[in-house]
C-alpha cells in the first residue's frame, strides 16, 4: 500500500484538514499524531476538519473523528467538523452514534468565525 | 500512456469526489489502471457500462456531458446510448405470486479493508436504482459499511449479499445479507453488545446495535466457532 498522508494546512493560528480520502486505522492514527505535533509547534488554537467530500460516517469513523477531538482538545485547542452532510447527519441521529467530542459548524467559514470569537 | 483512471479521473475531478472517484475505479478491476489504448472493444463497452451507472447516481449535475466526455476518449461515442437504455429499466422484472420475491441478487466478497468501500458504493448505487430516497439510501451504505467493517476487523474473510425483494404491494426493498465463518459472537458479548456497554478495540463497539437501528428488519444468527450471520432488510417505499 502507498505511504497516504493527509495534508493539514495552516491558516493564521488555525490547523484544516481536508479528508478527501478513505480513512482507515493507520491513516487515522498518523493525522491523530500529526495534528497534535502541529497544535503543539503552532501553538494552533483550533483544528477544523472537513468532511464535506466524505459520503458515508458509520460508527467507526465517528469513532475515528471523537478520537481526534479529544486529542485536540488535550493539547488546549478546540475541534471543528465542517461540511457534514444532511442525509449523513440523519443516518447518524438514527443510529444514535454521538459525535459528542468535537464541535461542529455548516461551513469552513462559519467554523472560523466561530474560533475567532472564542479568542477575542 | 494514460490509463483509465487517468483519462476519467481528469473528467470526473471537480464533480465527484476523490473518495468516490476510487470507489468507481475499485469496481472497474484491473481495467482501471490499463492503458486506454490497449482495451479492447468489449473493454470500452463494460467500462463505460460501469462509469454510466455511476456518474448518473453519483454525478450533482451535468451528468450526461460527464458521461458523453467520458464516452469520447473511450471511443464507445456510438454505443453507449444503446448500453444505458436497457439498464436504467432493468429493475422491473415482475415477482411471480405473491409474498416478497427476489429480482435480483449480487454476492460481494469482503476480504480486506478496500472491499468495504466497494460494497458500500455497491449498495448506494442499487438502493438508488431500485428507488429508494437519497437519505434511505445513504443509510443503506452506512449499514453495509457496518456490517462489511465487523467482516474484516472481526472474522477476515466473508460476503455481503444485496438482493432485490418486492413485497405484495410491488415496492422493491433491498434485503442485506452479511455473512462470515469468524469467531462468532458468545452469548455474554452479545448481551453487552445489546446493552451498548461493549466496548471494541478498533471501533465504537456499537456497529451491530447501530445497523439494527437504521433497518427495517434485523436477524442475527451466531455462535462462537459457527460464524455470524446479520440479514436485514430496507422496505421499498412506496
Amino acid at each position: 500500500m502507498k505511504d497516504q498522508q493527509i495534508p493539514i494546512i495552516q491558516i493564521r493560528n488555525c490547523l484544516l484538514v481536508s479528508i478527501q480520502t478513505e480513512l482507515h486505522d493507520r491513516l487515522a492514527l498518523d493525522l491523530q499524531e500529526s495534528l497534535m505535533d502541529r497544535v503543539r509547534v503552532t501553538d494552533a488554537k483550533g483544528v477544523i476538519l472537513d468532511v464535506s467530500a466524505v459520503e458515508v460516517i458509520d460508527s467507526y469513523i465517528t469513532r475515528i473523528l471523537n478520537d481526534i477531538g479529544k486529542s485536540v482538545r488535550f493539547m488546549g485547542a478546540v475541534c471543528y467538523i465542517v461540511g457534514i452532510r444532511p442525509a449523513v447527519a440523519m443516518t447518524l441521529i438514527e443510529m444514535g452514534v454521538e459525535l459528542d467530542s468535537v464541535n461542529t459548524a455548516l461551513t469552513l467559514d462559519l467554523a472560523l468565525e466561530k474560533l475567532e470569537l472564542l479568542q477575542s | 500512456m494514460r490509463t483509465v483512471e487517468n483519462e476519467i479521473g481528469a473528467i470526473l475531478s471537480g464533480t465527484i469526489s476523490a473518495i468516490t472517484q476510487r470507489s468507481i475505479f475499485n469496481r472497474l478491476g484491473p481495467l482501471a489502471t490499463r492503458p486506454v489504448s490497449q482495451l479492447s472493444s468489449a473493454d470500452r463497452l463494460a467500462v463505460m457500462a460501469e462509469l454510466e451507472n455511476s456518474v448518473r447516481l453519483f454525478a450533482r449535475r451535468n451528468s450526461a456531458d460527464l458521461i458523453a466526455s467520458c464516452a469520447r476518449v473511450l471511443g464507445t461515442d456510438g454505443a453507449a446510448g444503446a448500453a444505458g437504455g436497457p439498464a436504467a429499466g432493468a429493475a422491473g422484472a415482475g415477482a411471480p405470486g405473491g409474498g416478497p420475491a427476489t429480482t435480483s441478487a449480487k454476492k460481494l466478497p469482503i476480504e480486506q479493508e478496500k472491499d468495504i468501500a466497494t460494497a458500500r458504493l455497491e449498495a448506494w448505487s442499487e438502493a438508488v436504482r431500485i428507488g429508494l430516497s437519497k437519505f434511505t439510501s445513504v443509510k443503506v451504505a452506512t449499514a453495509v459499511s457496518e456490517l462489511a467493517r465487523n467482516i474484516v476487523f472481526y472474522a477476515g474473510r466473508g460476503s455481503v449479499e444485496l438482493r432485490t425483494v418486492r413485497d405484495e404491494k410491488g415496492a422493491s426493498g433491498l434485503q442485506i445479507i452479511a455473512s462470515d465463518q469468524g469467531p462468532g459472537i458468545g452469548g455474554p458479548k452479545l448481551e453487552e453488545i445489546w446493552a451498548g456497554t461493549y466496548k471494541s478495540q478498533r471501533g465504537m463497539g456499537k456497529g451491530l446495535v447501530a445497523v439494527k437501528k437504521l433497518v427495517d428488519e434485523f436477524q442475527l444468527e451466531t455462535a462462537p466457532g459457527k460464524g455470524t450471520t446479520v440479514t436485514c432488510l430496507f422496505r421499498g417505499e412506496r
